[in-house]
């Protein structure tokens, strides 16, 4: 059977195999045939899931069936470059062309690791791509919304705001507002993220969901739940779009189209886009040039505009509660209702309204450049209802394309589906939480849907064991049986949401879960995963006669949780422990006049200050009058008490302390011997434009050449008498292992700030495990084996010593038998605000991935804010405005072996075994890296200095690599290329694996072993040689976190040295050893982990480990 | 259907003086708008009309008619209840009789022999039934006029099977509910101010009237849903003299339809020329 008959089948069961299984049996040639064959299909295939599902199987192939079975094609022998102009092609969104610039290369030079990852990147860009162009025709097809793409001009302009929002109060002089009051939703199934579009439109009958629409407040401030999201609407007489955010304390006057566009120069983008799915602004308008005042004169009256505000009461971000979407949702619905898209002003909306507010948000959603689910909107519609997808039919515009709509249909659980009793029951036994941690979902629901169209076998069969549980506990709720619930959600949890997505649990949730079910017993009757991911929003069942007592300890336990793992997983807040209560009525509209029009409260402490801030005669007689209704209204209302307070506070803000502990960072630096004149030379360095990302690279002079064969040694040739060498330096206890793990791993958690040595990255051996624990557990395994136990050393910083220092202590040194050492760093940066020449550099000059159209307008926006606020800020300033562990960084790995020398570790270390020889350092992402005998014993073999271990090449190792320069062999940093595509002439890549040989690197500083006693003569020999390595600038992102879970994050320049360098020196002999992939690979990015898993590689670590 | 009985509404307060303006009709002859409506009333073959019109404009009226007004009555609205109330108020002189519904503000223009009167009568009486004229309209009118949605009635280009009923729609209610296939995207069959209607409409006025209020759109909904209703896109155009410079250009659409259209040309180019100089 061919694997295009598992796209094109007339026969589920042949169509819903798994591809893996359908290659297991191929050879290499026979998948190249195979993968000939489905490229052909795509190329001429009309039916959009044909196409992408030949694209998913051929992303799949060259990633994960061909890289193994390489040795039985044929092939030139080369490790294999890949062609700069298929990478160009690949960041232009040109895939098709990408895809023929690589397998020309495939064709000439034959199949390679190298053009093989090149090839299954672009497979699985092109596959997302169409899959989301496809959403985007349907978003834009549904009826109700084609019409404002038509509309270019406000001339045609056919909406008009409803006269009853148009006149003013003859009483207060003020106009009515109009205000609309939306829940938030879960999802009481955890549906296996079915709700995905890409799922929902090609598999509709496994797309269902339970989703309860509630209030809610937080436990523990007296509140009864209330819906958590609102958004008001008025008349102004001025000519502008007037958009506040309460929750997110910003506010603009906007004047002209352009301006609505423009996503994310500020914190209104949901408000932009709710203007403009609503039609107020419509999308067709975009680029027209006309006027903004124009437009609102036609809807809102000459001279008119409108305001426009959103609340969110204290529910945070990440809470897995589709906040912002029905947040967009309430702001769409009430600007429809103002121009008479909906039939009634008030009240709730009819059925076909919800859906067309539905279409709105998805429009909205993809407007602003993100995107959620399709039960994400669940807050508009009343209590309890089952959303399913649906079977394209004829006159649908996706009748033809794919099998399913883009849109669910809704159907709302009546008193026979769920009882009175049973509802009761269930907000009696839950205890709805945020966990505090915030995290990107994005890649999780690629693999979701990757997956499902290759029917991997596992995860296929999870995701009908899904529709099971979602018949369970329908059932259930008919009988009011809420232990049935528990047991169903837990298991889904346990099971089909773990095996499709094994990334959904955490160390931190399955410690919350452990220890409540350690408390409580059989009166926890389950645990339930809301949304992509668990430890933000989560749900715990109990015996309602211990809810309360649940919420209490739920709290403490979260609380005492995160603090051991602060450090480790990226919280965004604090964890908190919610009321919530079922909303029977969905969203609601209320129209409030006279005295009662008023805004939340919130909008008053944040625009009052600022209208005080100008005179009275500055401001419009409308707000004369409003300032005059509100003040009355703090008088007369008991809700508003407090608020003068509130006012005082947010006009004169009250200073506070700073960082961690109180301290702030002055006294940090201080406190670490921060070298401010340094400091003052980089700065001035930077301004002169003598350092910069454009200086970092050698001379365009340079000549970069792939290296020759005979510069360095293939594994596979190291031989068994070699490797006894290495086994016999291990049993006489010559070797030391280095981890780098100082640093923050900005891209792990984007810049969060988590020590990403302590993160938990992956279930081994059963259970979560971070990378400190999985180095000591290879490092175990080895002592074991060579019978000496093998001392290791972690290096850390400022940033990262305290926390490991105490995570170790807390699981007592994971029982590491041998000697451990924490080497504490002694260098420190402070972080600068960049230079507008470097971010335009990293931004416009240096190639960029090109985003999907609208996220790219979104990226550009923010790039253009953020240039902005550099220079607002000041270039080369120092960055102060984040906590201040979050303004200082490591100066590079350079470092961290001198460290050694100069915090005593390595003396500590010679003193207790003099035989020591040799140190490996490695990476803390170096994952697969272990003391290998065979590489041990060829690094004493051939007498060199340092014995850098790299590996091929693939598409995504960016960064530099094995080169000659000039003639010679050495490493590269990826900074230092002189033009970009010389990078990809390399074959190999660093894996920054460095084998060392102690005496000759000490003679590199000009110091010998008893030399590392004298402080002066170590700290001498380093800045000597220091002075000689090359200084890098570079940009790093860097998370701030305001607010209720808000992040942004910020560009901040920094500086490093880099270990690589080494490789230059003369005085030290460098020689380099090709290793397995598996064994070099690095963990960068948490979206590589799943193909790591399933590339076998995780199965390799644990053959080197022993926990 | 044979329709005998005509009613014009002109009892609308911002529109009772329109049909008393004068203008130069096709045949070069100064007329008022009533009289040149009412003489292609009469002209299609219907002898009494009833004009609907506000307390003491009947006099005014009777003169503009000129020698038409033998043929015609004048009621008067005599409180202002809206428009379904104004076209009631006739529901006596109608009695049990289908009738053609005109509005006082509007001229039409024929580009075809027959009138579109004449147009609209003709397919009544073909097709036995209440028939409202249409036009397609663009999108960006809607806010302006009542719209059908349906679907073309098989064999005829330019009669439609009429199944909702929508007055002033949005553009988004329009997209769900009034899509007519053959249409060109974003235009919708709206009103053109001309219905042949049937008793049943004045019943159903008089059923809303004593509800609350009486509203046009809704009956025409509800005629859709209880008996055959068709809309018919006449060949000719409407024009809304009501609206900014409405009888501007309904008179230049006169004058450039009858006899004097090269001298009005001229006095445009002339204007056009000057105005450039």
């Amino acid at each position: 059977m061919t694997l295009l008959n598992l796209i094109t089948s007339a026969s589920d069961d042949v169509r819903d195999q798994s591809l893996d299984r359908a290659c297991e049996k191929l050879t290499g040639d026979e998948l190249l045939a195979e993968a000939d064959a489905l490229d052909a299909f795509r190329r001429t295939g009309e039916n959009l899931y044909h196409r992408v599902r030949a694209l998913l199987f051929l992303y799949s192939i060259y990633r994960f069936h061909l890289p193994s079975r390489l040795e039985q094609v044929k092939s030139n022998g080369k490790p294999g470059a890949i062609p700069f102009k298929g990478y160009e092609n690949l960041l232009g969104r040109r895939f098709e062309e990408a895809i023929d610039v690589f397998l020309q290369t495939q064709r000439s030079e034959g199949a390679s690791d190298g053009i093989s990852s090149a090839l299954a990147s672009v497979y699985q860009r092109l596959a997302f791509q169409t899959l989301a162009d496809q959403v985007r025709r349907s978003v834009r097809s549904v009826r109700g919304n084609q019409w404002m793409f038509r509309m270019g001009h406000p001339a045609d302009q056919p909406l008009r705001i409803r006269p009853e929002l148009t006149r003013c109060d003859p009483v207060t002089g003020g106009y009515p507002i109009l205000r609309e009051r939306t829940p938030v939703r879960m999802d009481l199934t955890h549906c296996g993220w079915s709700d995905i579009f890409f799922l929902g439109m090609d598999y509709p009958e496994g797309a269902r969901v339970l989703n309860i629409s509630i209030d809610l407040a937080i436990h523990g401030h007296g509140k009864v739940p209330s819906p958590p999201v609102e958004a008001s609407l008025r008349i102004i007489e001025e000519p502008v779009l007037r958009l506040t955010s309460v929750d997110l304390g910003c506010s603009a006057e906007i004047s002209s189209l352009n301006e609505v566009f423009d996503f994310a120069k500020d914190y209104l983008g949901l408000l932009k886009a709710a203007v403009i799915a609503s039609g107020l602004v419509p999308p067709g308008i975009e680029g027209s040039g006309q006027s903004l005042a124009d437009l609102l004169g036609r809807v809102a009256g000459q001279g008119k505009g409108i305001e426009l505000v959103s609340n969110v009461n204290n529910i945070p971000k990440g809470s897995r509660l589709a906040v912002s979407t029905n947040l967009l949702a309430a702001l769409i619905g009430v600007c429809m209702r103002a121009t008479g898209q909906a039939s009634s002003l008030t009240g709730p909306l009819q059925e076909d309204e919800r859906r067309i507010v539905l279409a709105r948000a998805l429009l909205g959603e993809w407007l602003g450049g993100s995107g959620g689910g399709w039960q994400d909107s669940g807050g508009v519609w009343p209590g309890m209802k089952l959303i399913q997808g649906t079977q394209a039919q004829e006159g649908d515009p996706e009748y033809g394309i794919s099998r399913g709509r883009l849109m669910p249909t809704h159907k709302v659980l009546d008193l026979d589906d769920v009882p009175t009793d049973a509802r009761r029951k269930l907000q009696e036994s839950l205890v709805l939480v945020h966990g505090g941690m915030a995290q990107n979902v994005g890649p999780i629901l690629e693999m979701v849907t990757e997956k499902y169209l290759l029917r991997s076998g596992p995860e296929w069969i999870a995701r009908k064991q899904t529709h099971g549980v979602l018949e369970k506990i329908l059932q259930a709720l008919k009988t009011g049986d809420i232990p049935t619930i528990g047991a169903a959600t837990t298991e889904n949890f346990r099971e089909p949401i773990q095996t499709i997505i094994p990334w959904a649990s955490n160390l931190y949730t399955e410690t919350l879960i452990e220890k409540i079910s350690a408390e409580f017993g059989a009166d926890f009757w389950g645990f339930w995963m809301l949304g992509g991911m668990a430890g933000g929003g989560m749900g715990f069942i109990f015996d309602p006669a211990r809810k309360a007592e649940g919420q209490v300890r739920l709290q403490a336990i979260m609380t005492e949780t995160k603090e051991v793992l602060a450090s480790a997983l990226p919280f965004a807040m604090e964890p908190v422990v919610y009321d919530f209560a079922i909303n029977e009525r969905g969203t609601w509209a209320d129209l409030l006049v006279g005295k009662d029009a008023l805004m939340p409260s919130g909008y008053y402490s944040f625009i009052i200050p600022q209208l005080l801030r100008k005179g009275r005669h500055e401001l419009s007689p409308l707000r004369l009058v409003e300032l005059d209704h509100f003040a009355s209204a703090c008088r007369d209302h008991p809700e508003l008490h407090g608020m003068v307070h509130t006012l005082f506070d947010s006009i004169f803000p009250r200073s506070h302390a700073g960082g961690q502990d109180g301290q702030s960072l002055t006294e940090l630096l201080q406190q670490i011997g921060f070298d401010r004149t340094a400091h003052e030379q980089i700065r001035g360095d930077l301004r002169a434009g003598r350092i910069g990302l454009a200086q970092n690279r050698l001379p365009v002079s340079s000549l970069i050449e792939d290296v020759e064969a005979s510069d360095l040694t293939q594994y596979a040739d190291i031989s068994a008498a070699t490797r006894e060498l290495g086994v016999s330096a291990l049993r006489n206890g010559e070797v030391a292992v280095v981890t780098l793990a100082a640093g923050a791993g900005s891209r792990w958690t984007q810049g969060a700030g988590v020590v990403k040595a302590l993160h938990p990255f992956c279930k081994l051996g059963g259970r979560h495990r971070s990378f400190i624990e999985t180095h000591l557990a290879k490092s175990r395994k080895t002592s074991r084996e060579s019978g000496v136990s093998l001392p290791h050393i972690f290096t850390t910083s400022h940033f990262s010593h305290d926390p490991t220092e105490r995570f170790l202590s807390h699981y007592d040194n994971y029982h590491y038998e041998g000697p451990l050492y924490l080497s504490q760093g002694r260098a420190i940066g402070l972080r600068m605000v960049p230079t507008v020449r470097d971010l335009r550099f990293a931004w416009e000059e240096m190639p960029q991935q090109v985003l999907d159209v609208q996220q790219q307008k979104v990226r550009e926006s923010l790039r253009g804010a953020l240039i902005q606020w550099a220079e607002s800020t000041g270039e080369a300033s120092d960055y102060t405005d984040n906590l201040p562990l979050q303004c200082l960084h490591p100066v590079g790995h350079w470092y961290e072996i001198p460290n050694l020398f100069r915090n005593g570790v390595l003396k500590s270390l010679l003193d207790e075994r003099p035989q020591l020889q040799t140190l490996v350092l490695h990476n803390i992402d170096t994952v697969g890296m272990n003391v290998d005998a065979a590489l041990l014993g060829h690094h004493l073999e051939s007498r060199a200095g340092l014995s850098f271990e790299v590996i091929t090449r693939r598409l995504e190792d960016r960064g530099g690599g094995l080169a000659r320069v000039n003639g010679q062999p050495q490493l590269v940093e990826g900074l230092a290329m002189p033009r970009e595509e010389d990078e990809f002439n390399l074959s190999y890549y660093n894996s920054n694996t460095c084998w060392i040989q102690i005496d000759a690197l000490l003679e590199a500083f000009q110091l010998n072993r008893s030399d590392l006693g004298d402080a002066e003569k170590v700290n001498t020999a380093i800045r000597a040689l220091a002075a000689r390595m090359p200084t890098y600038i570079t940009l790093k992102e860097v998370k701030k976190r305001w607010g209720h879970g808000q992040e942004d994050v910020f560009p901040v320049c920094q500086f490093e040295k880099l270990w690589v360098d080494m490789s230059k020196l003369s005085s030290i002999q460098t020689k380099y050893i090709a290793v397995p992939r598996q064994r070099g690979q690095q963990l960068k990015d948490p979206a590589q982990l799943d193909g790591w898993l399933r590339d076998g590689s995780a199965t390799y670590l644990e053959s080197l480990c022993e926990w | 259907m044979k329709v005998r009985k005509a009613v014009i509404t002109a009892a609308g307060k911002s529109q009772r003086t329109l049909p008393l303006q004068t203008l130069v009709d096709r045949d070069g002859t100064s007329k008022s708008v009533l009289a040149i409506l009412v003489g292609e009333i009469i002209a299609a073959g219907i002898e009494e009309i009833a004009v609907i019109v506000c307390p003491g404009d009947e006099e005014v009226y009777a003169a503009a008619a000129g020698s038409f007004a033998s043929h015609m009555c004048f009621i008067a609205q005599r409180e202002a209840l809206g428009y379904g109330h104004a076209v009631h108020c006739a529901a006596t002189f109608t009695g049990d009789d289908p009738f053609l519904l005109m509005v006082g503000d509007h001229l039409y223009l024929s580009q075809v022999e027959a009138s579109c009167v004449a147009q609209l009568l003709e397919s009544a009486a073909a097709e036995d039934c209440a028939v409202s004229a249409v036009q397609a309209t663009h999108e960006s009118k809607l806010p302006l006029y009542g719209a059908v949605g349906g679907h073309r009635v098989s064999g005829s280009d330019r009669l439609y099977q009429v199944e909702k009923v929508v007055e002033k729609p949005t553009p988004t209610e329009a997209e769900q509910k009034l899509i007519v296939p053959g249409l060109r995207a974003g235009n919708y069959l709206c009103f053109f101010g001309l219905h042949v209607l049937t008793a049943a409409v004045m019943r159903i006025l008089g059923r809303q009237l004593i509800a609350g209020r009486a509203d046009l759109s809704s009956a025409l909904a509800e005629i859709a849903r209880s008996e055959r209703y068709l809309a018919h896109e006449l060949k000719g155009r409407r024009h809304d003299i009501g609206l900014h410079y409405g009888l501007f250009s309904a008179q230049l659409a006169l004058g450039l339809a009858g006899e004097d259209r090269d001298e009005v040309l001229s006095n445009i180019v002339e204007l056009l020329a000057r105005s450039h100089g």
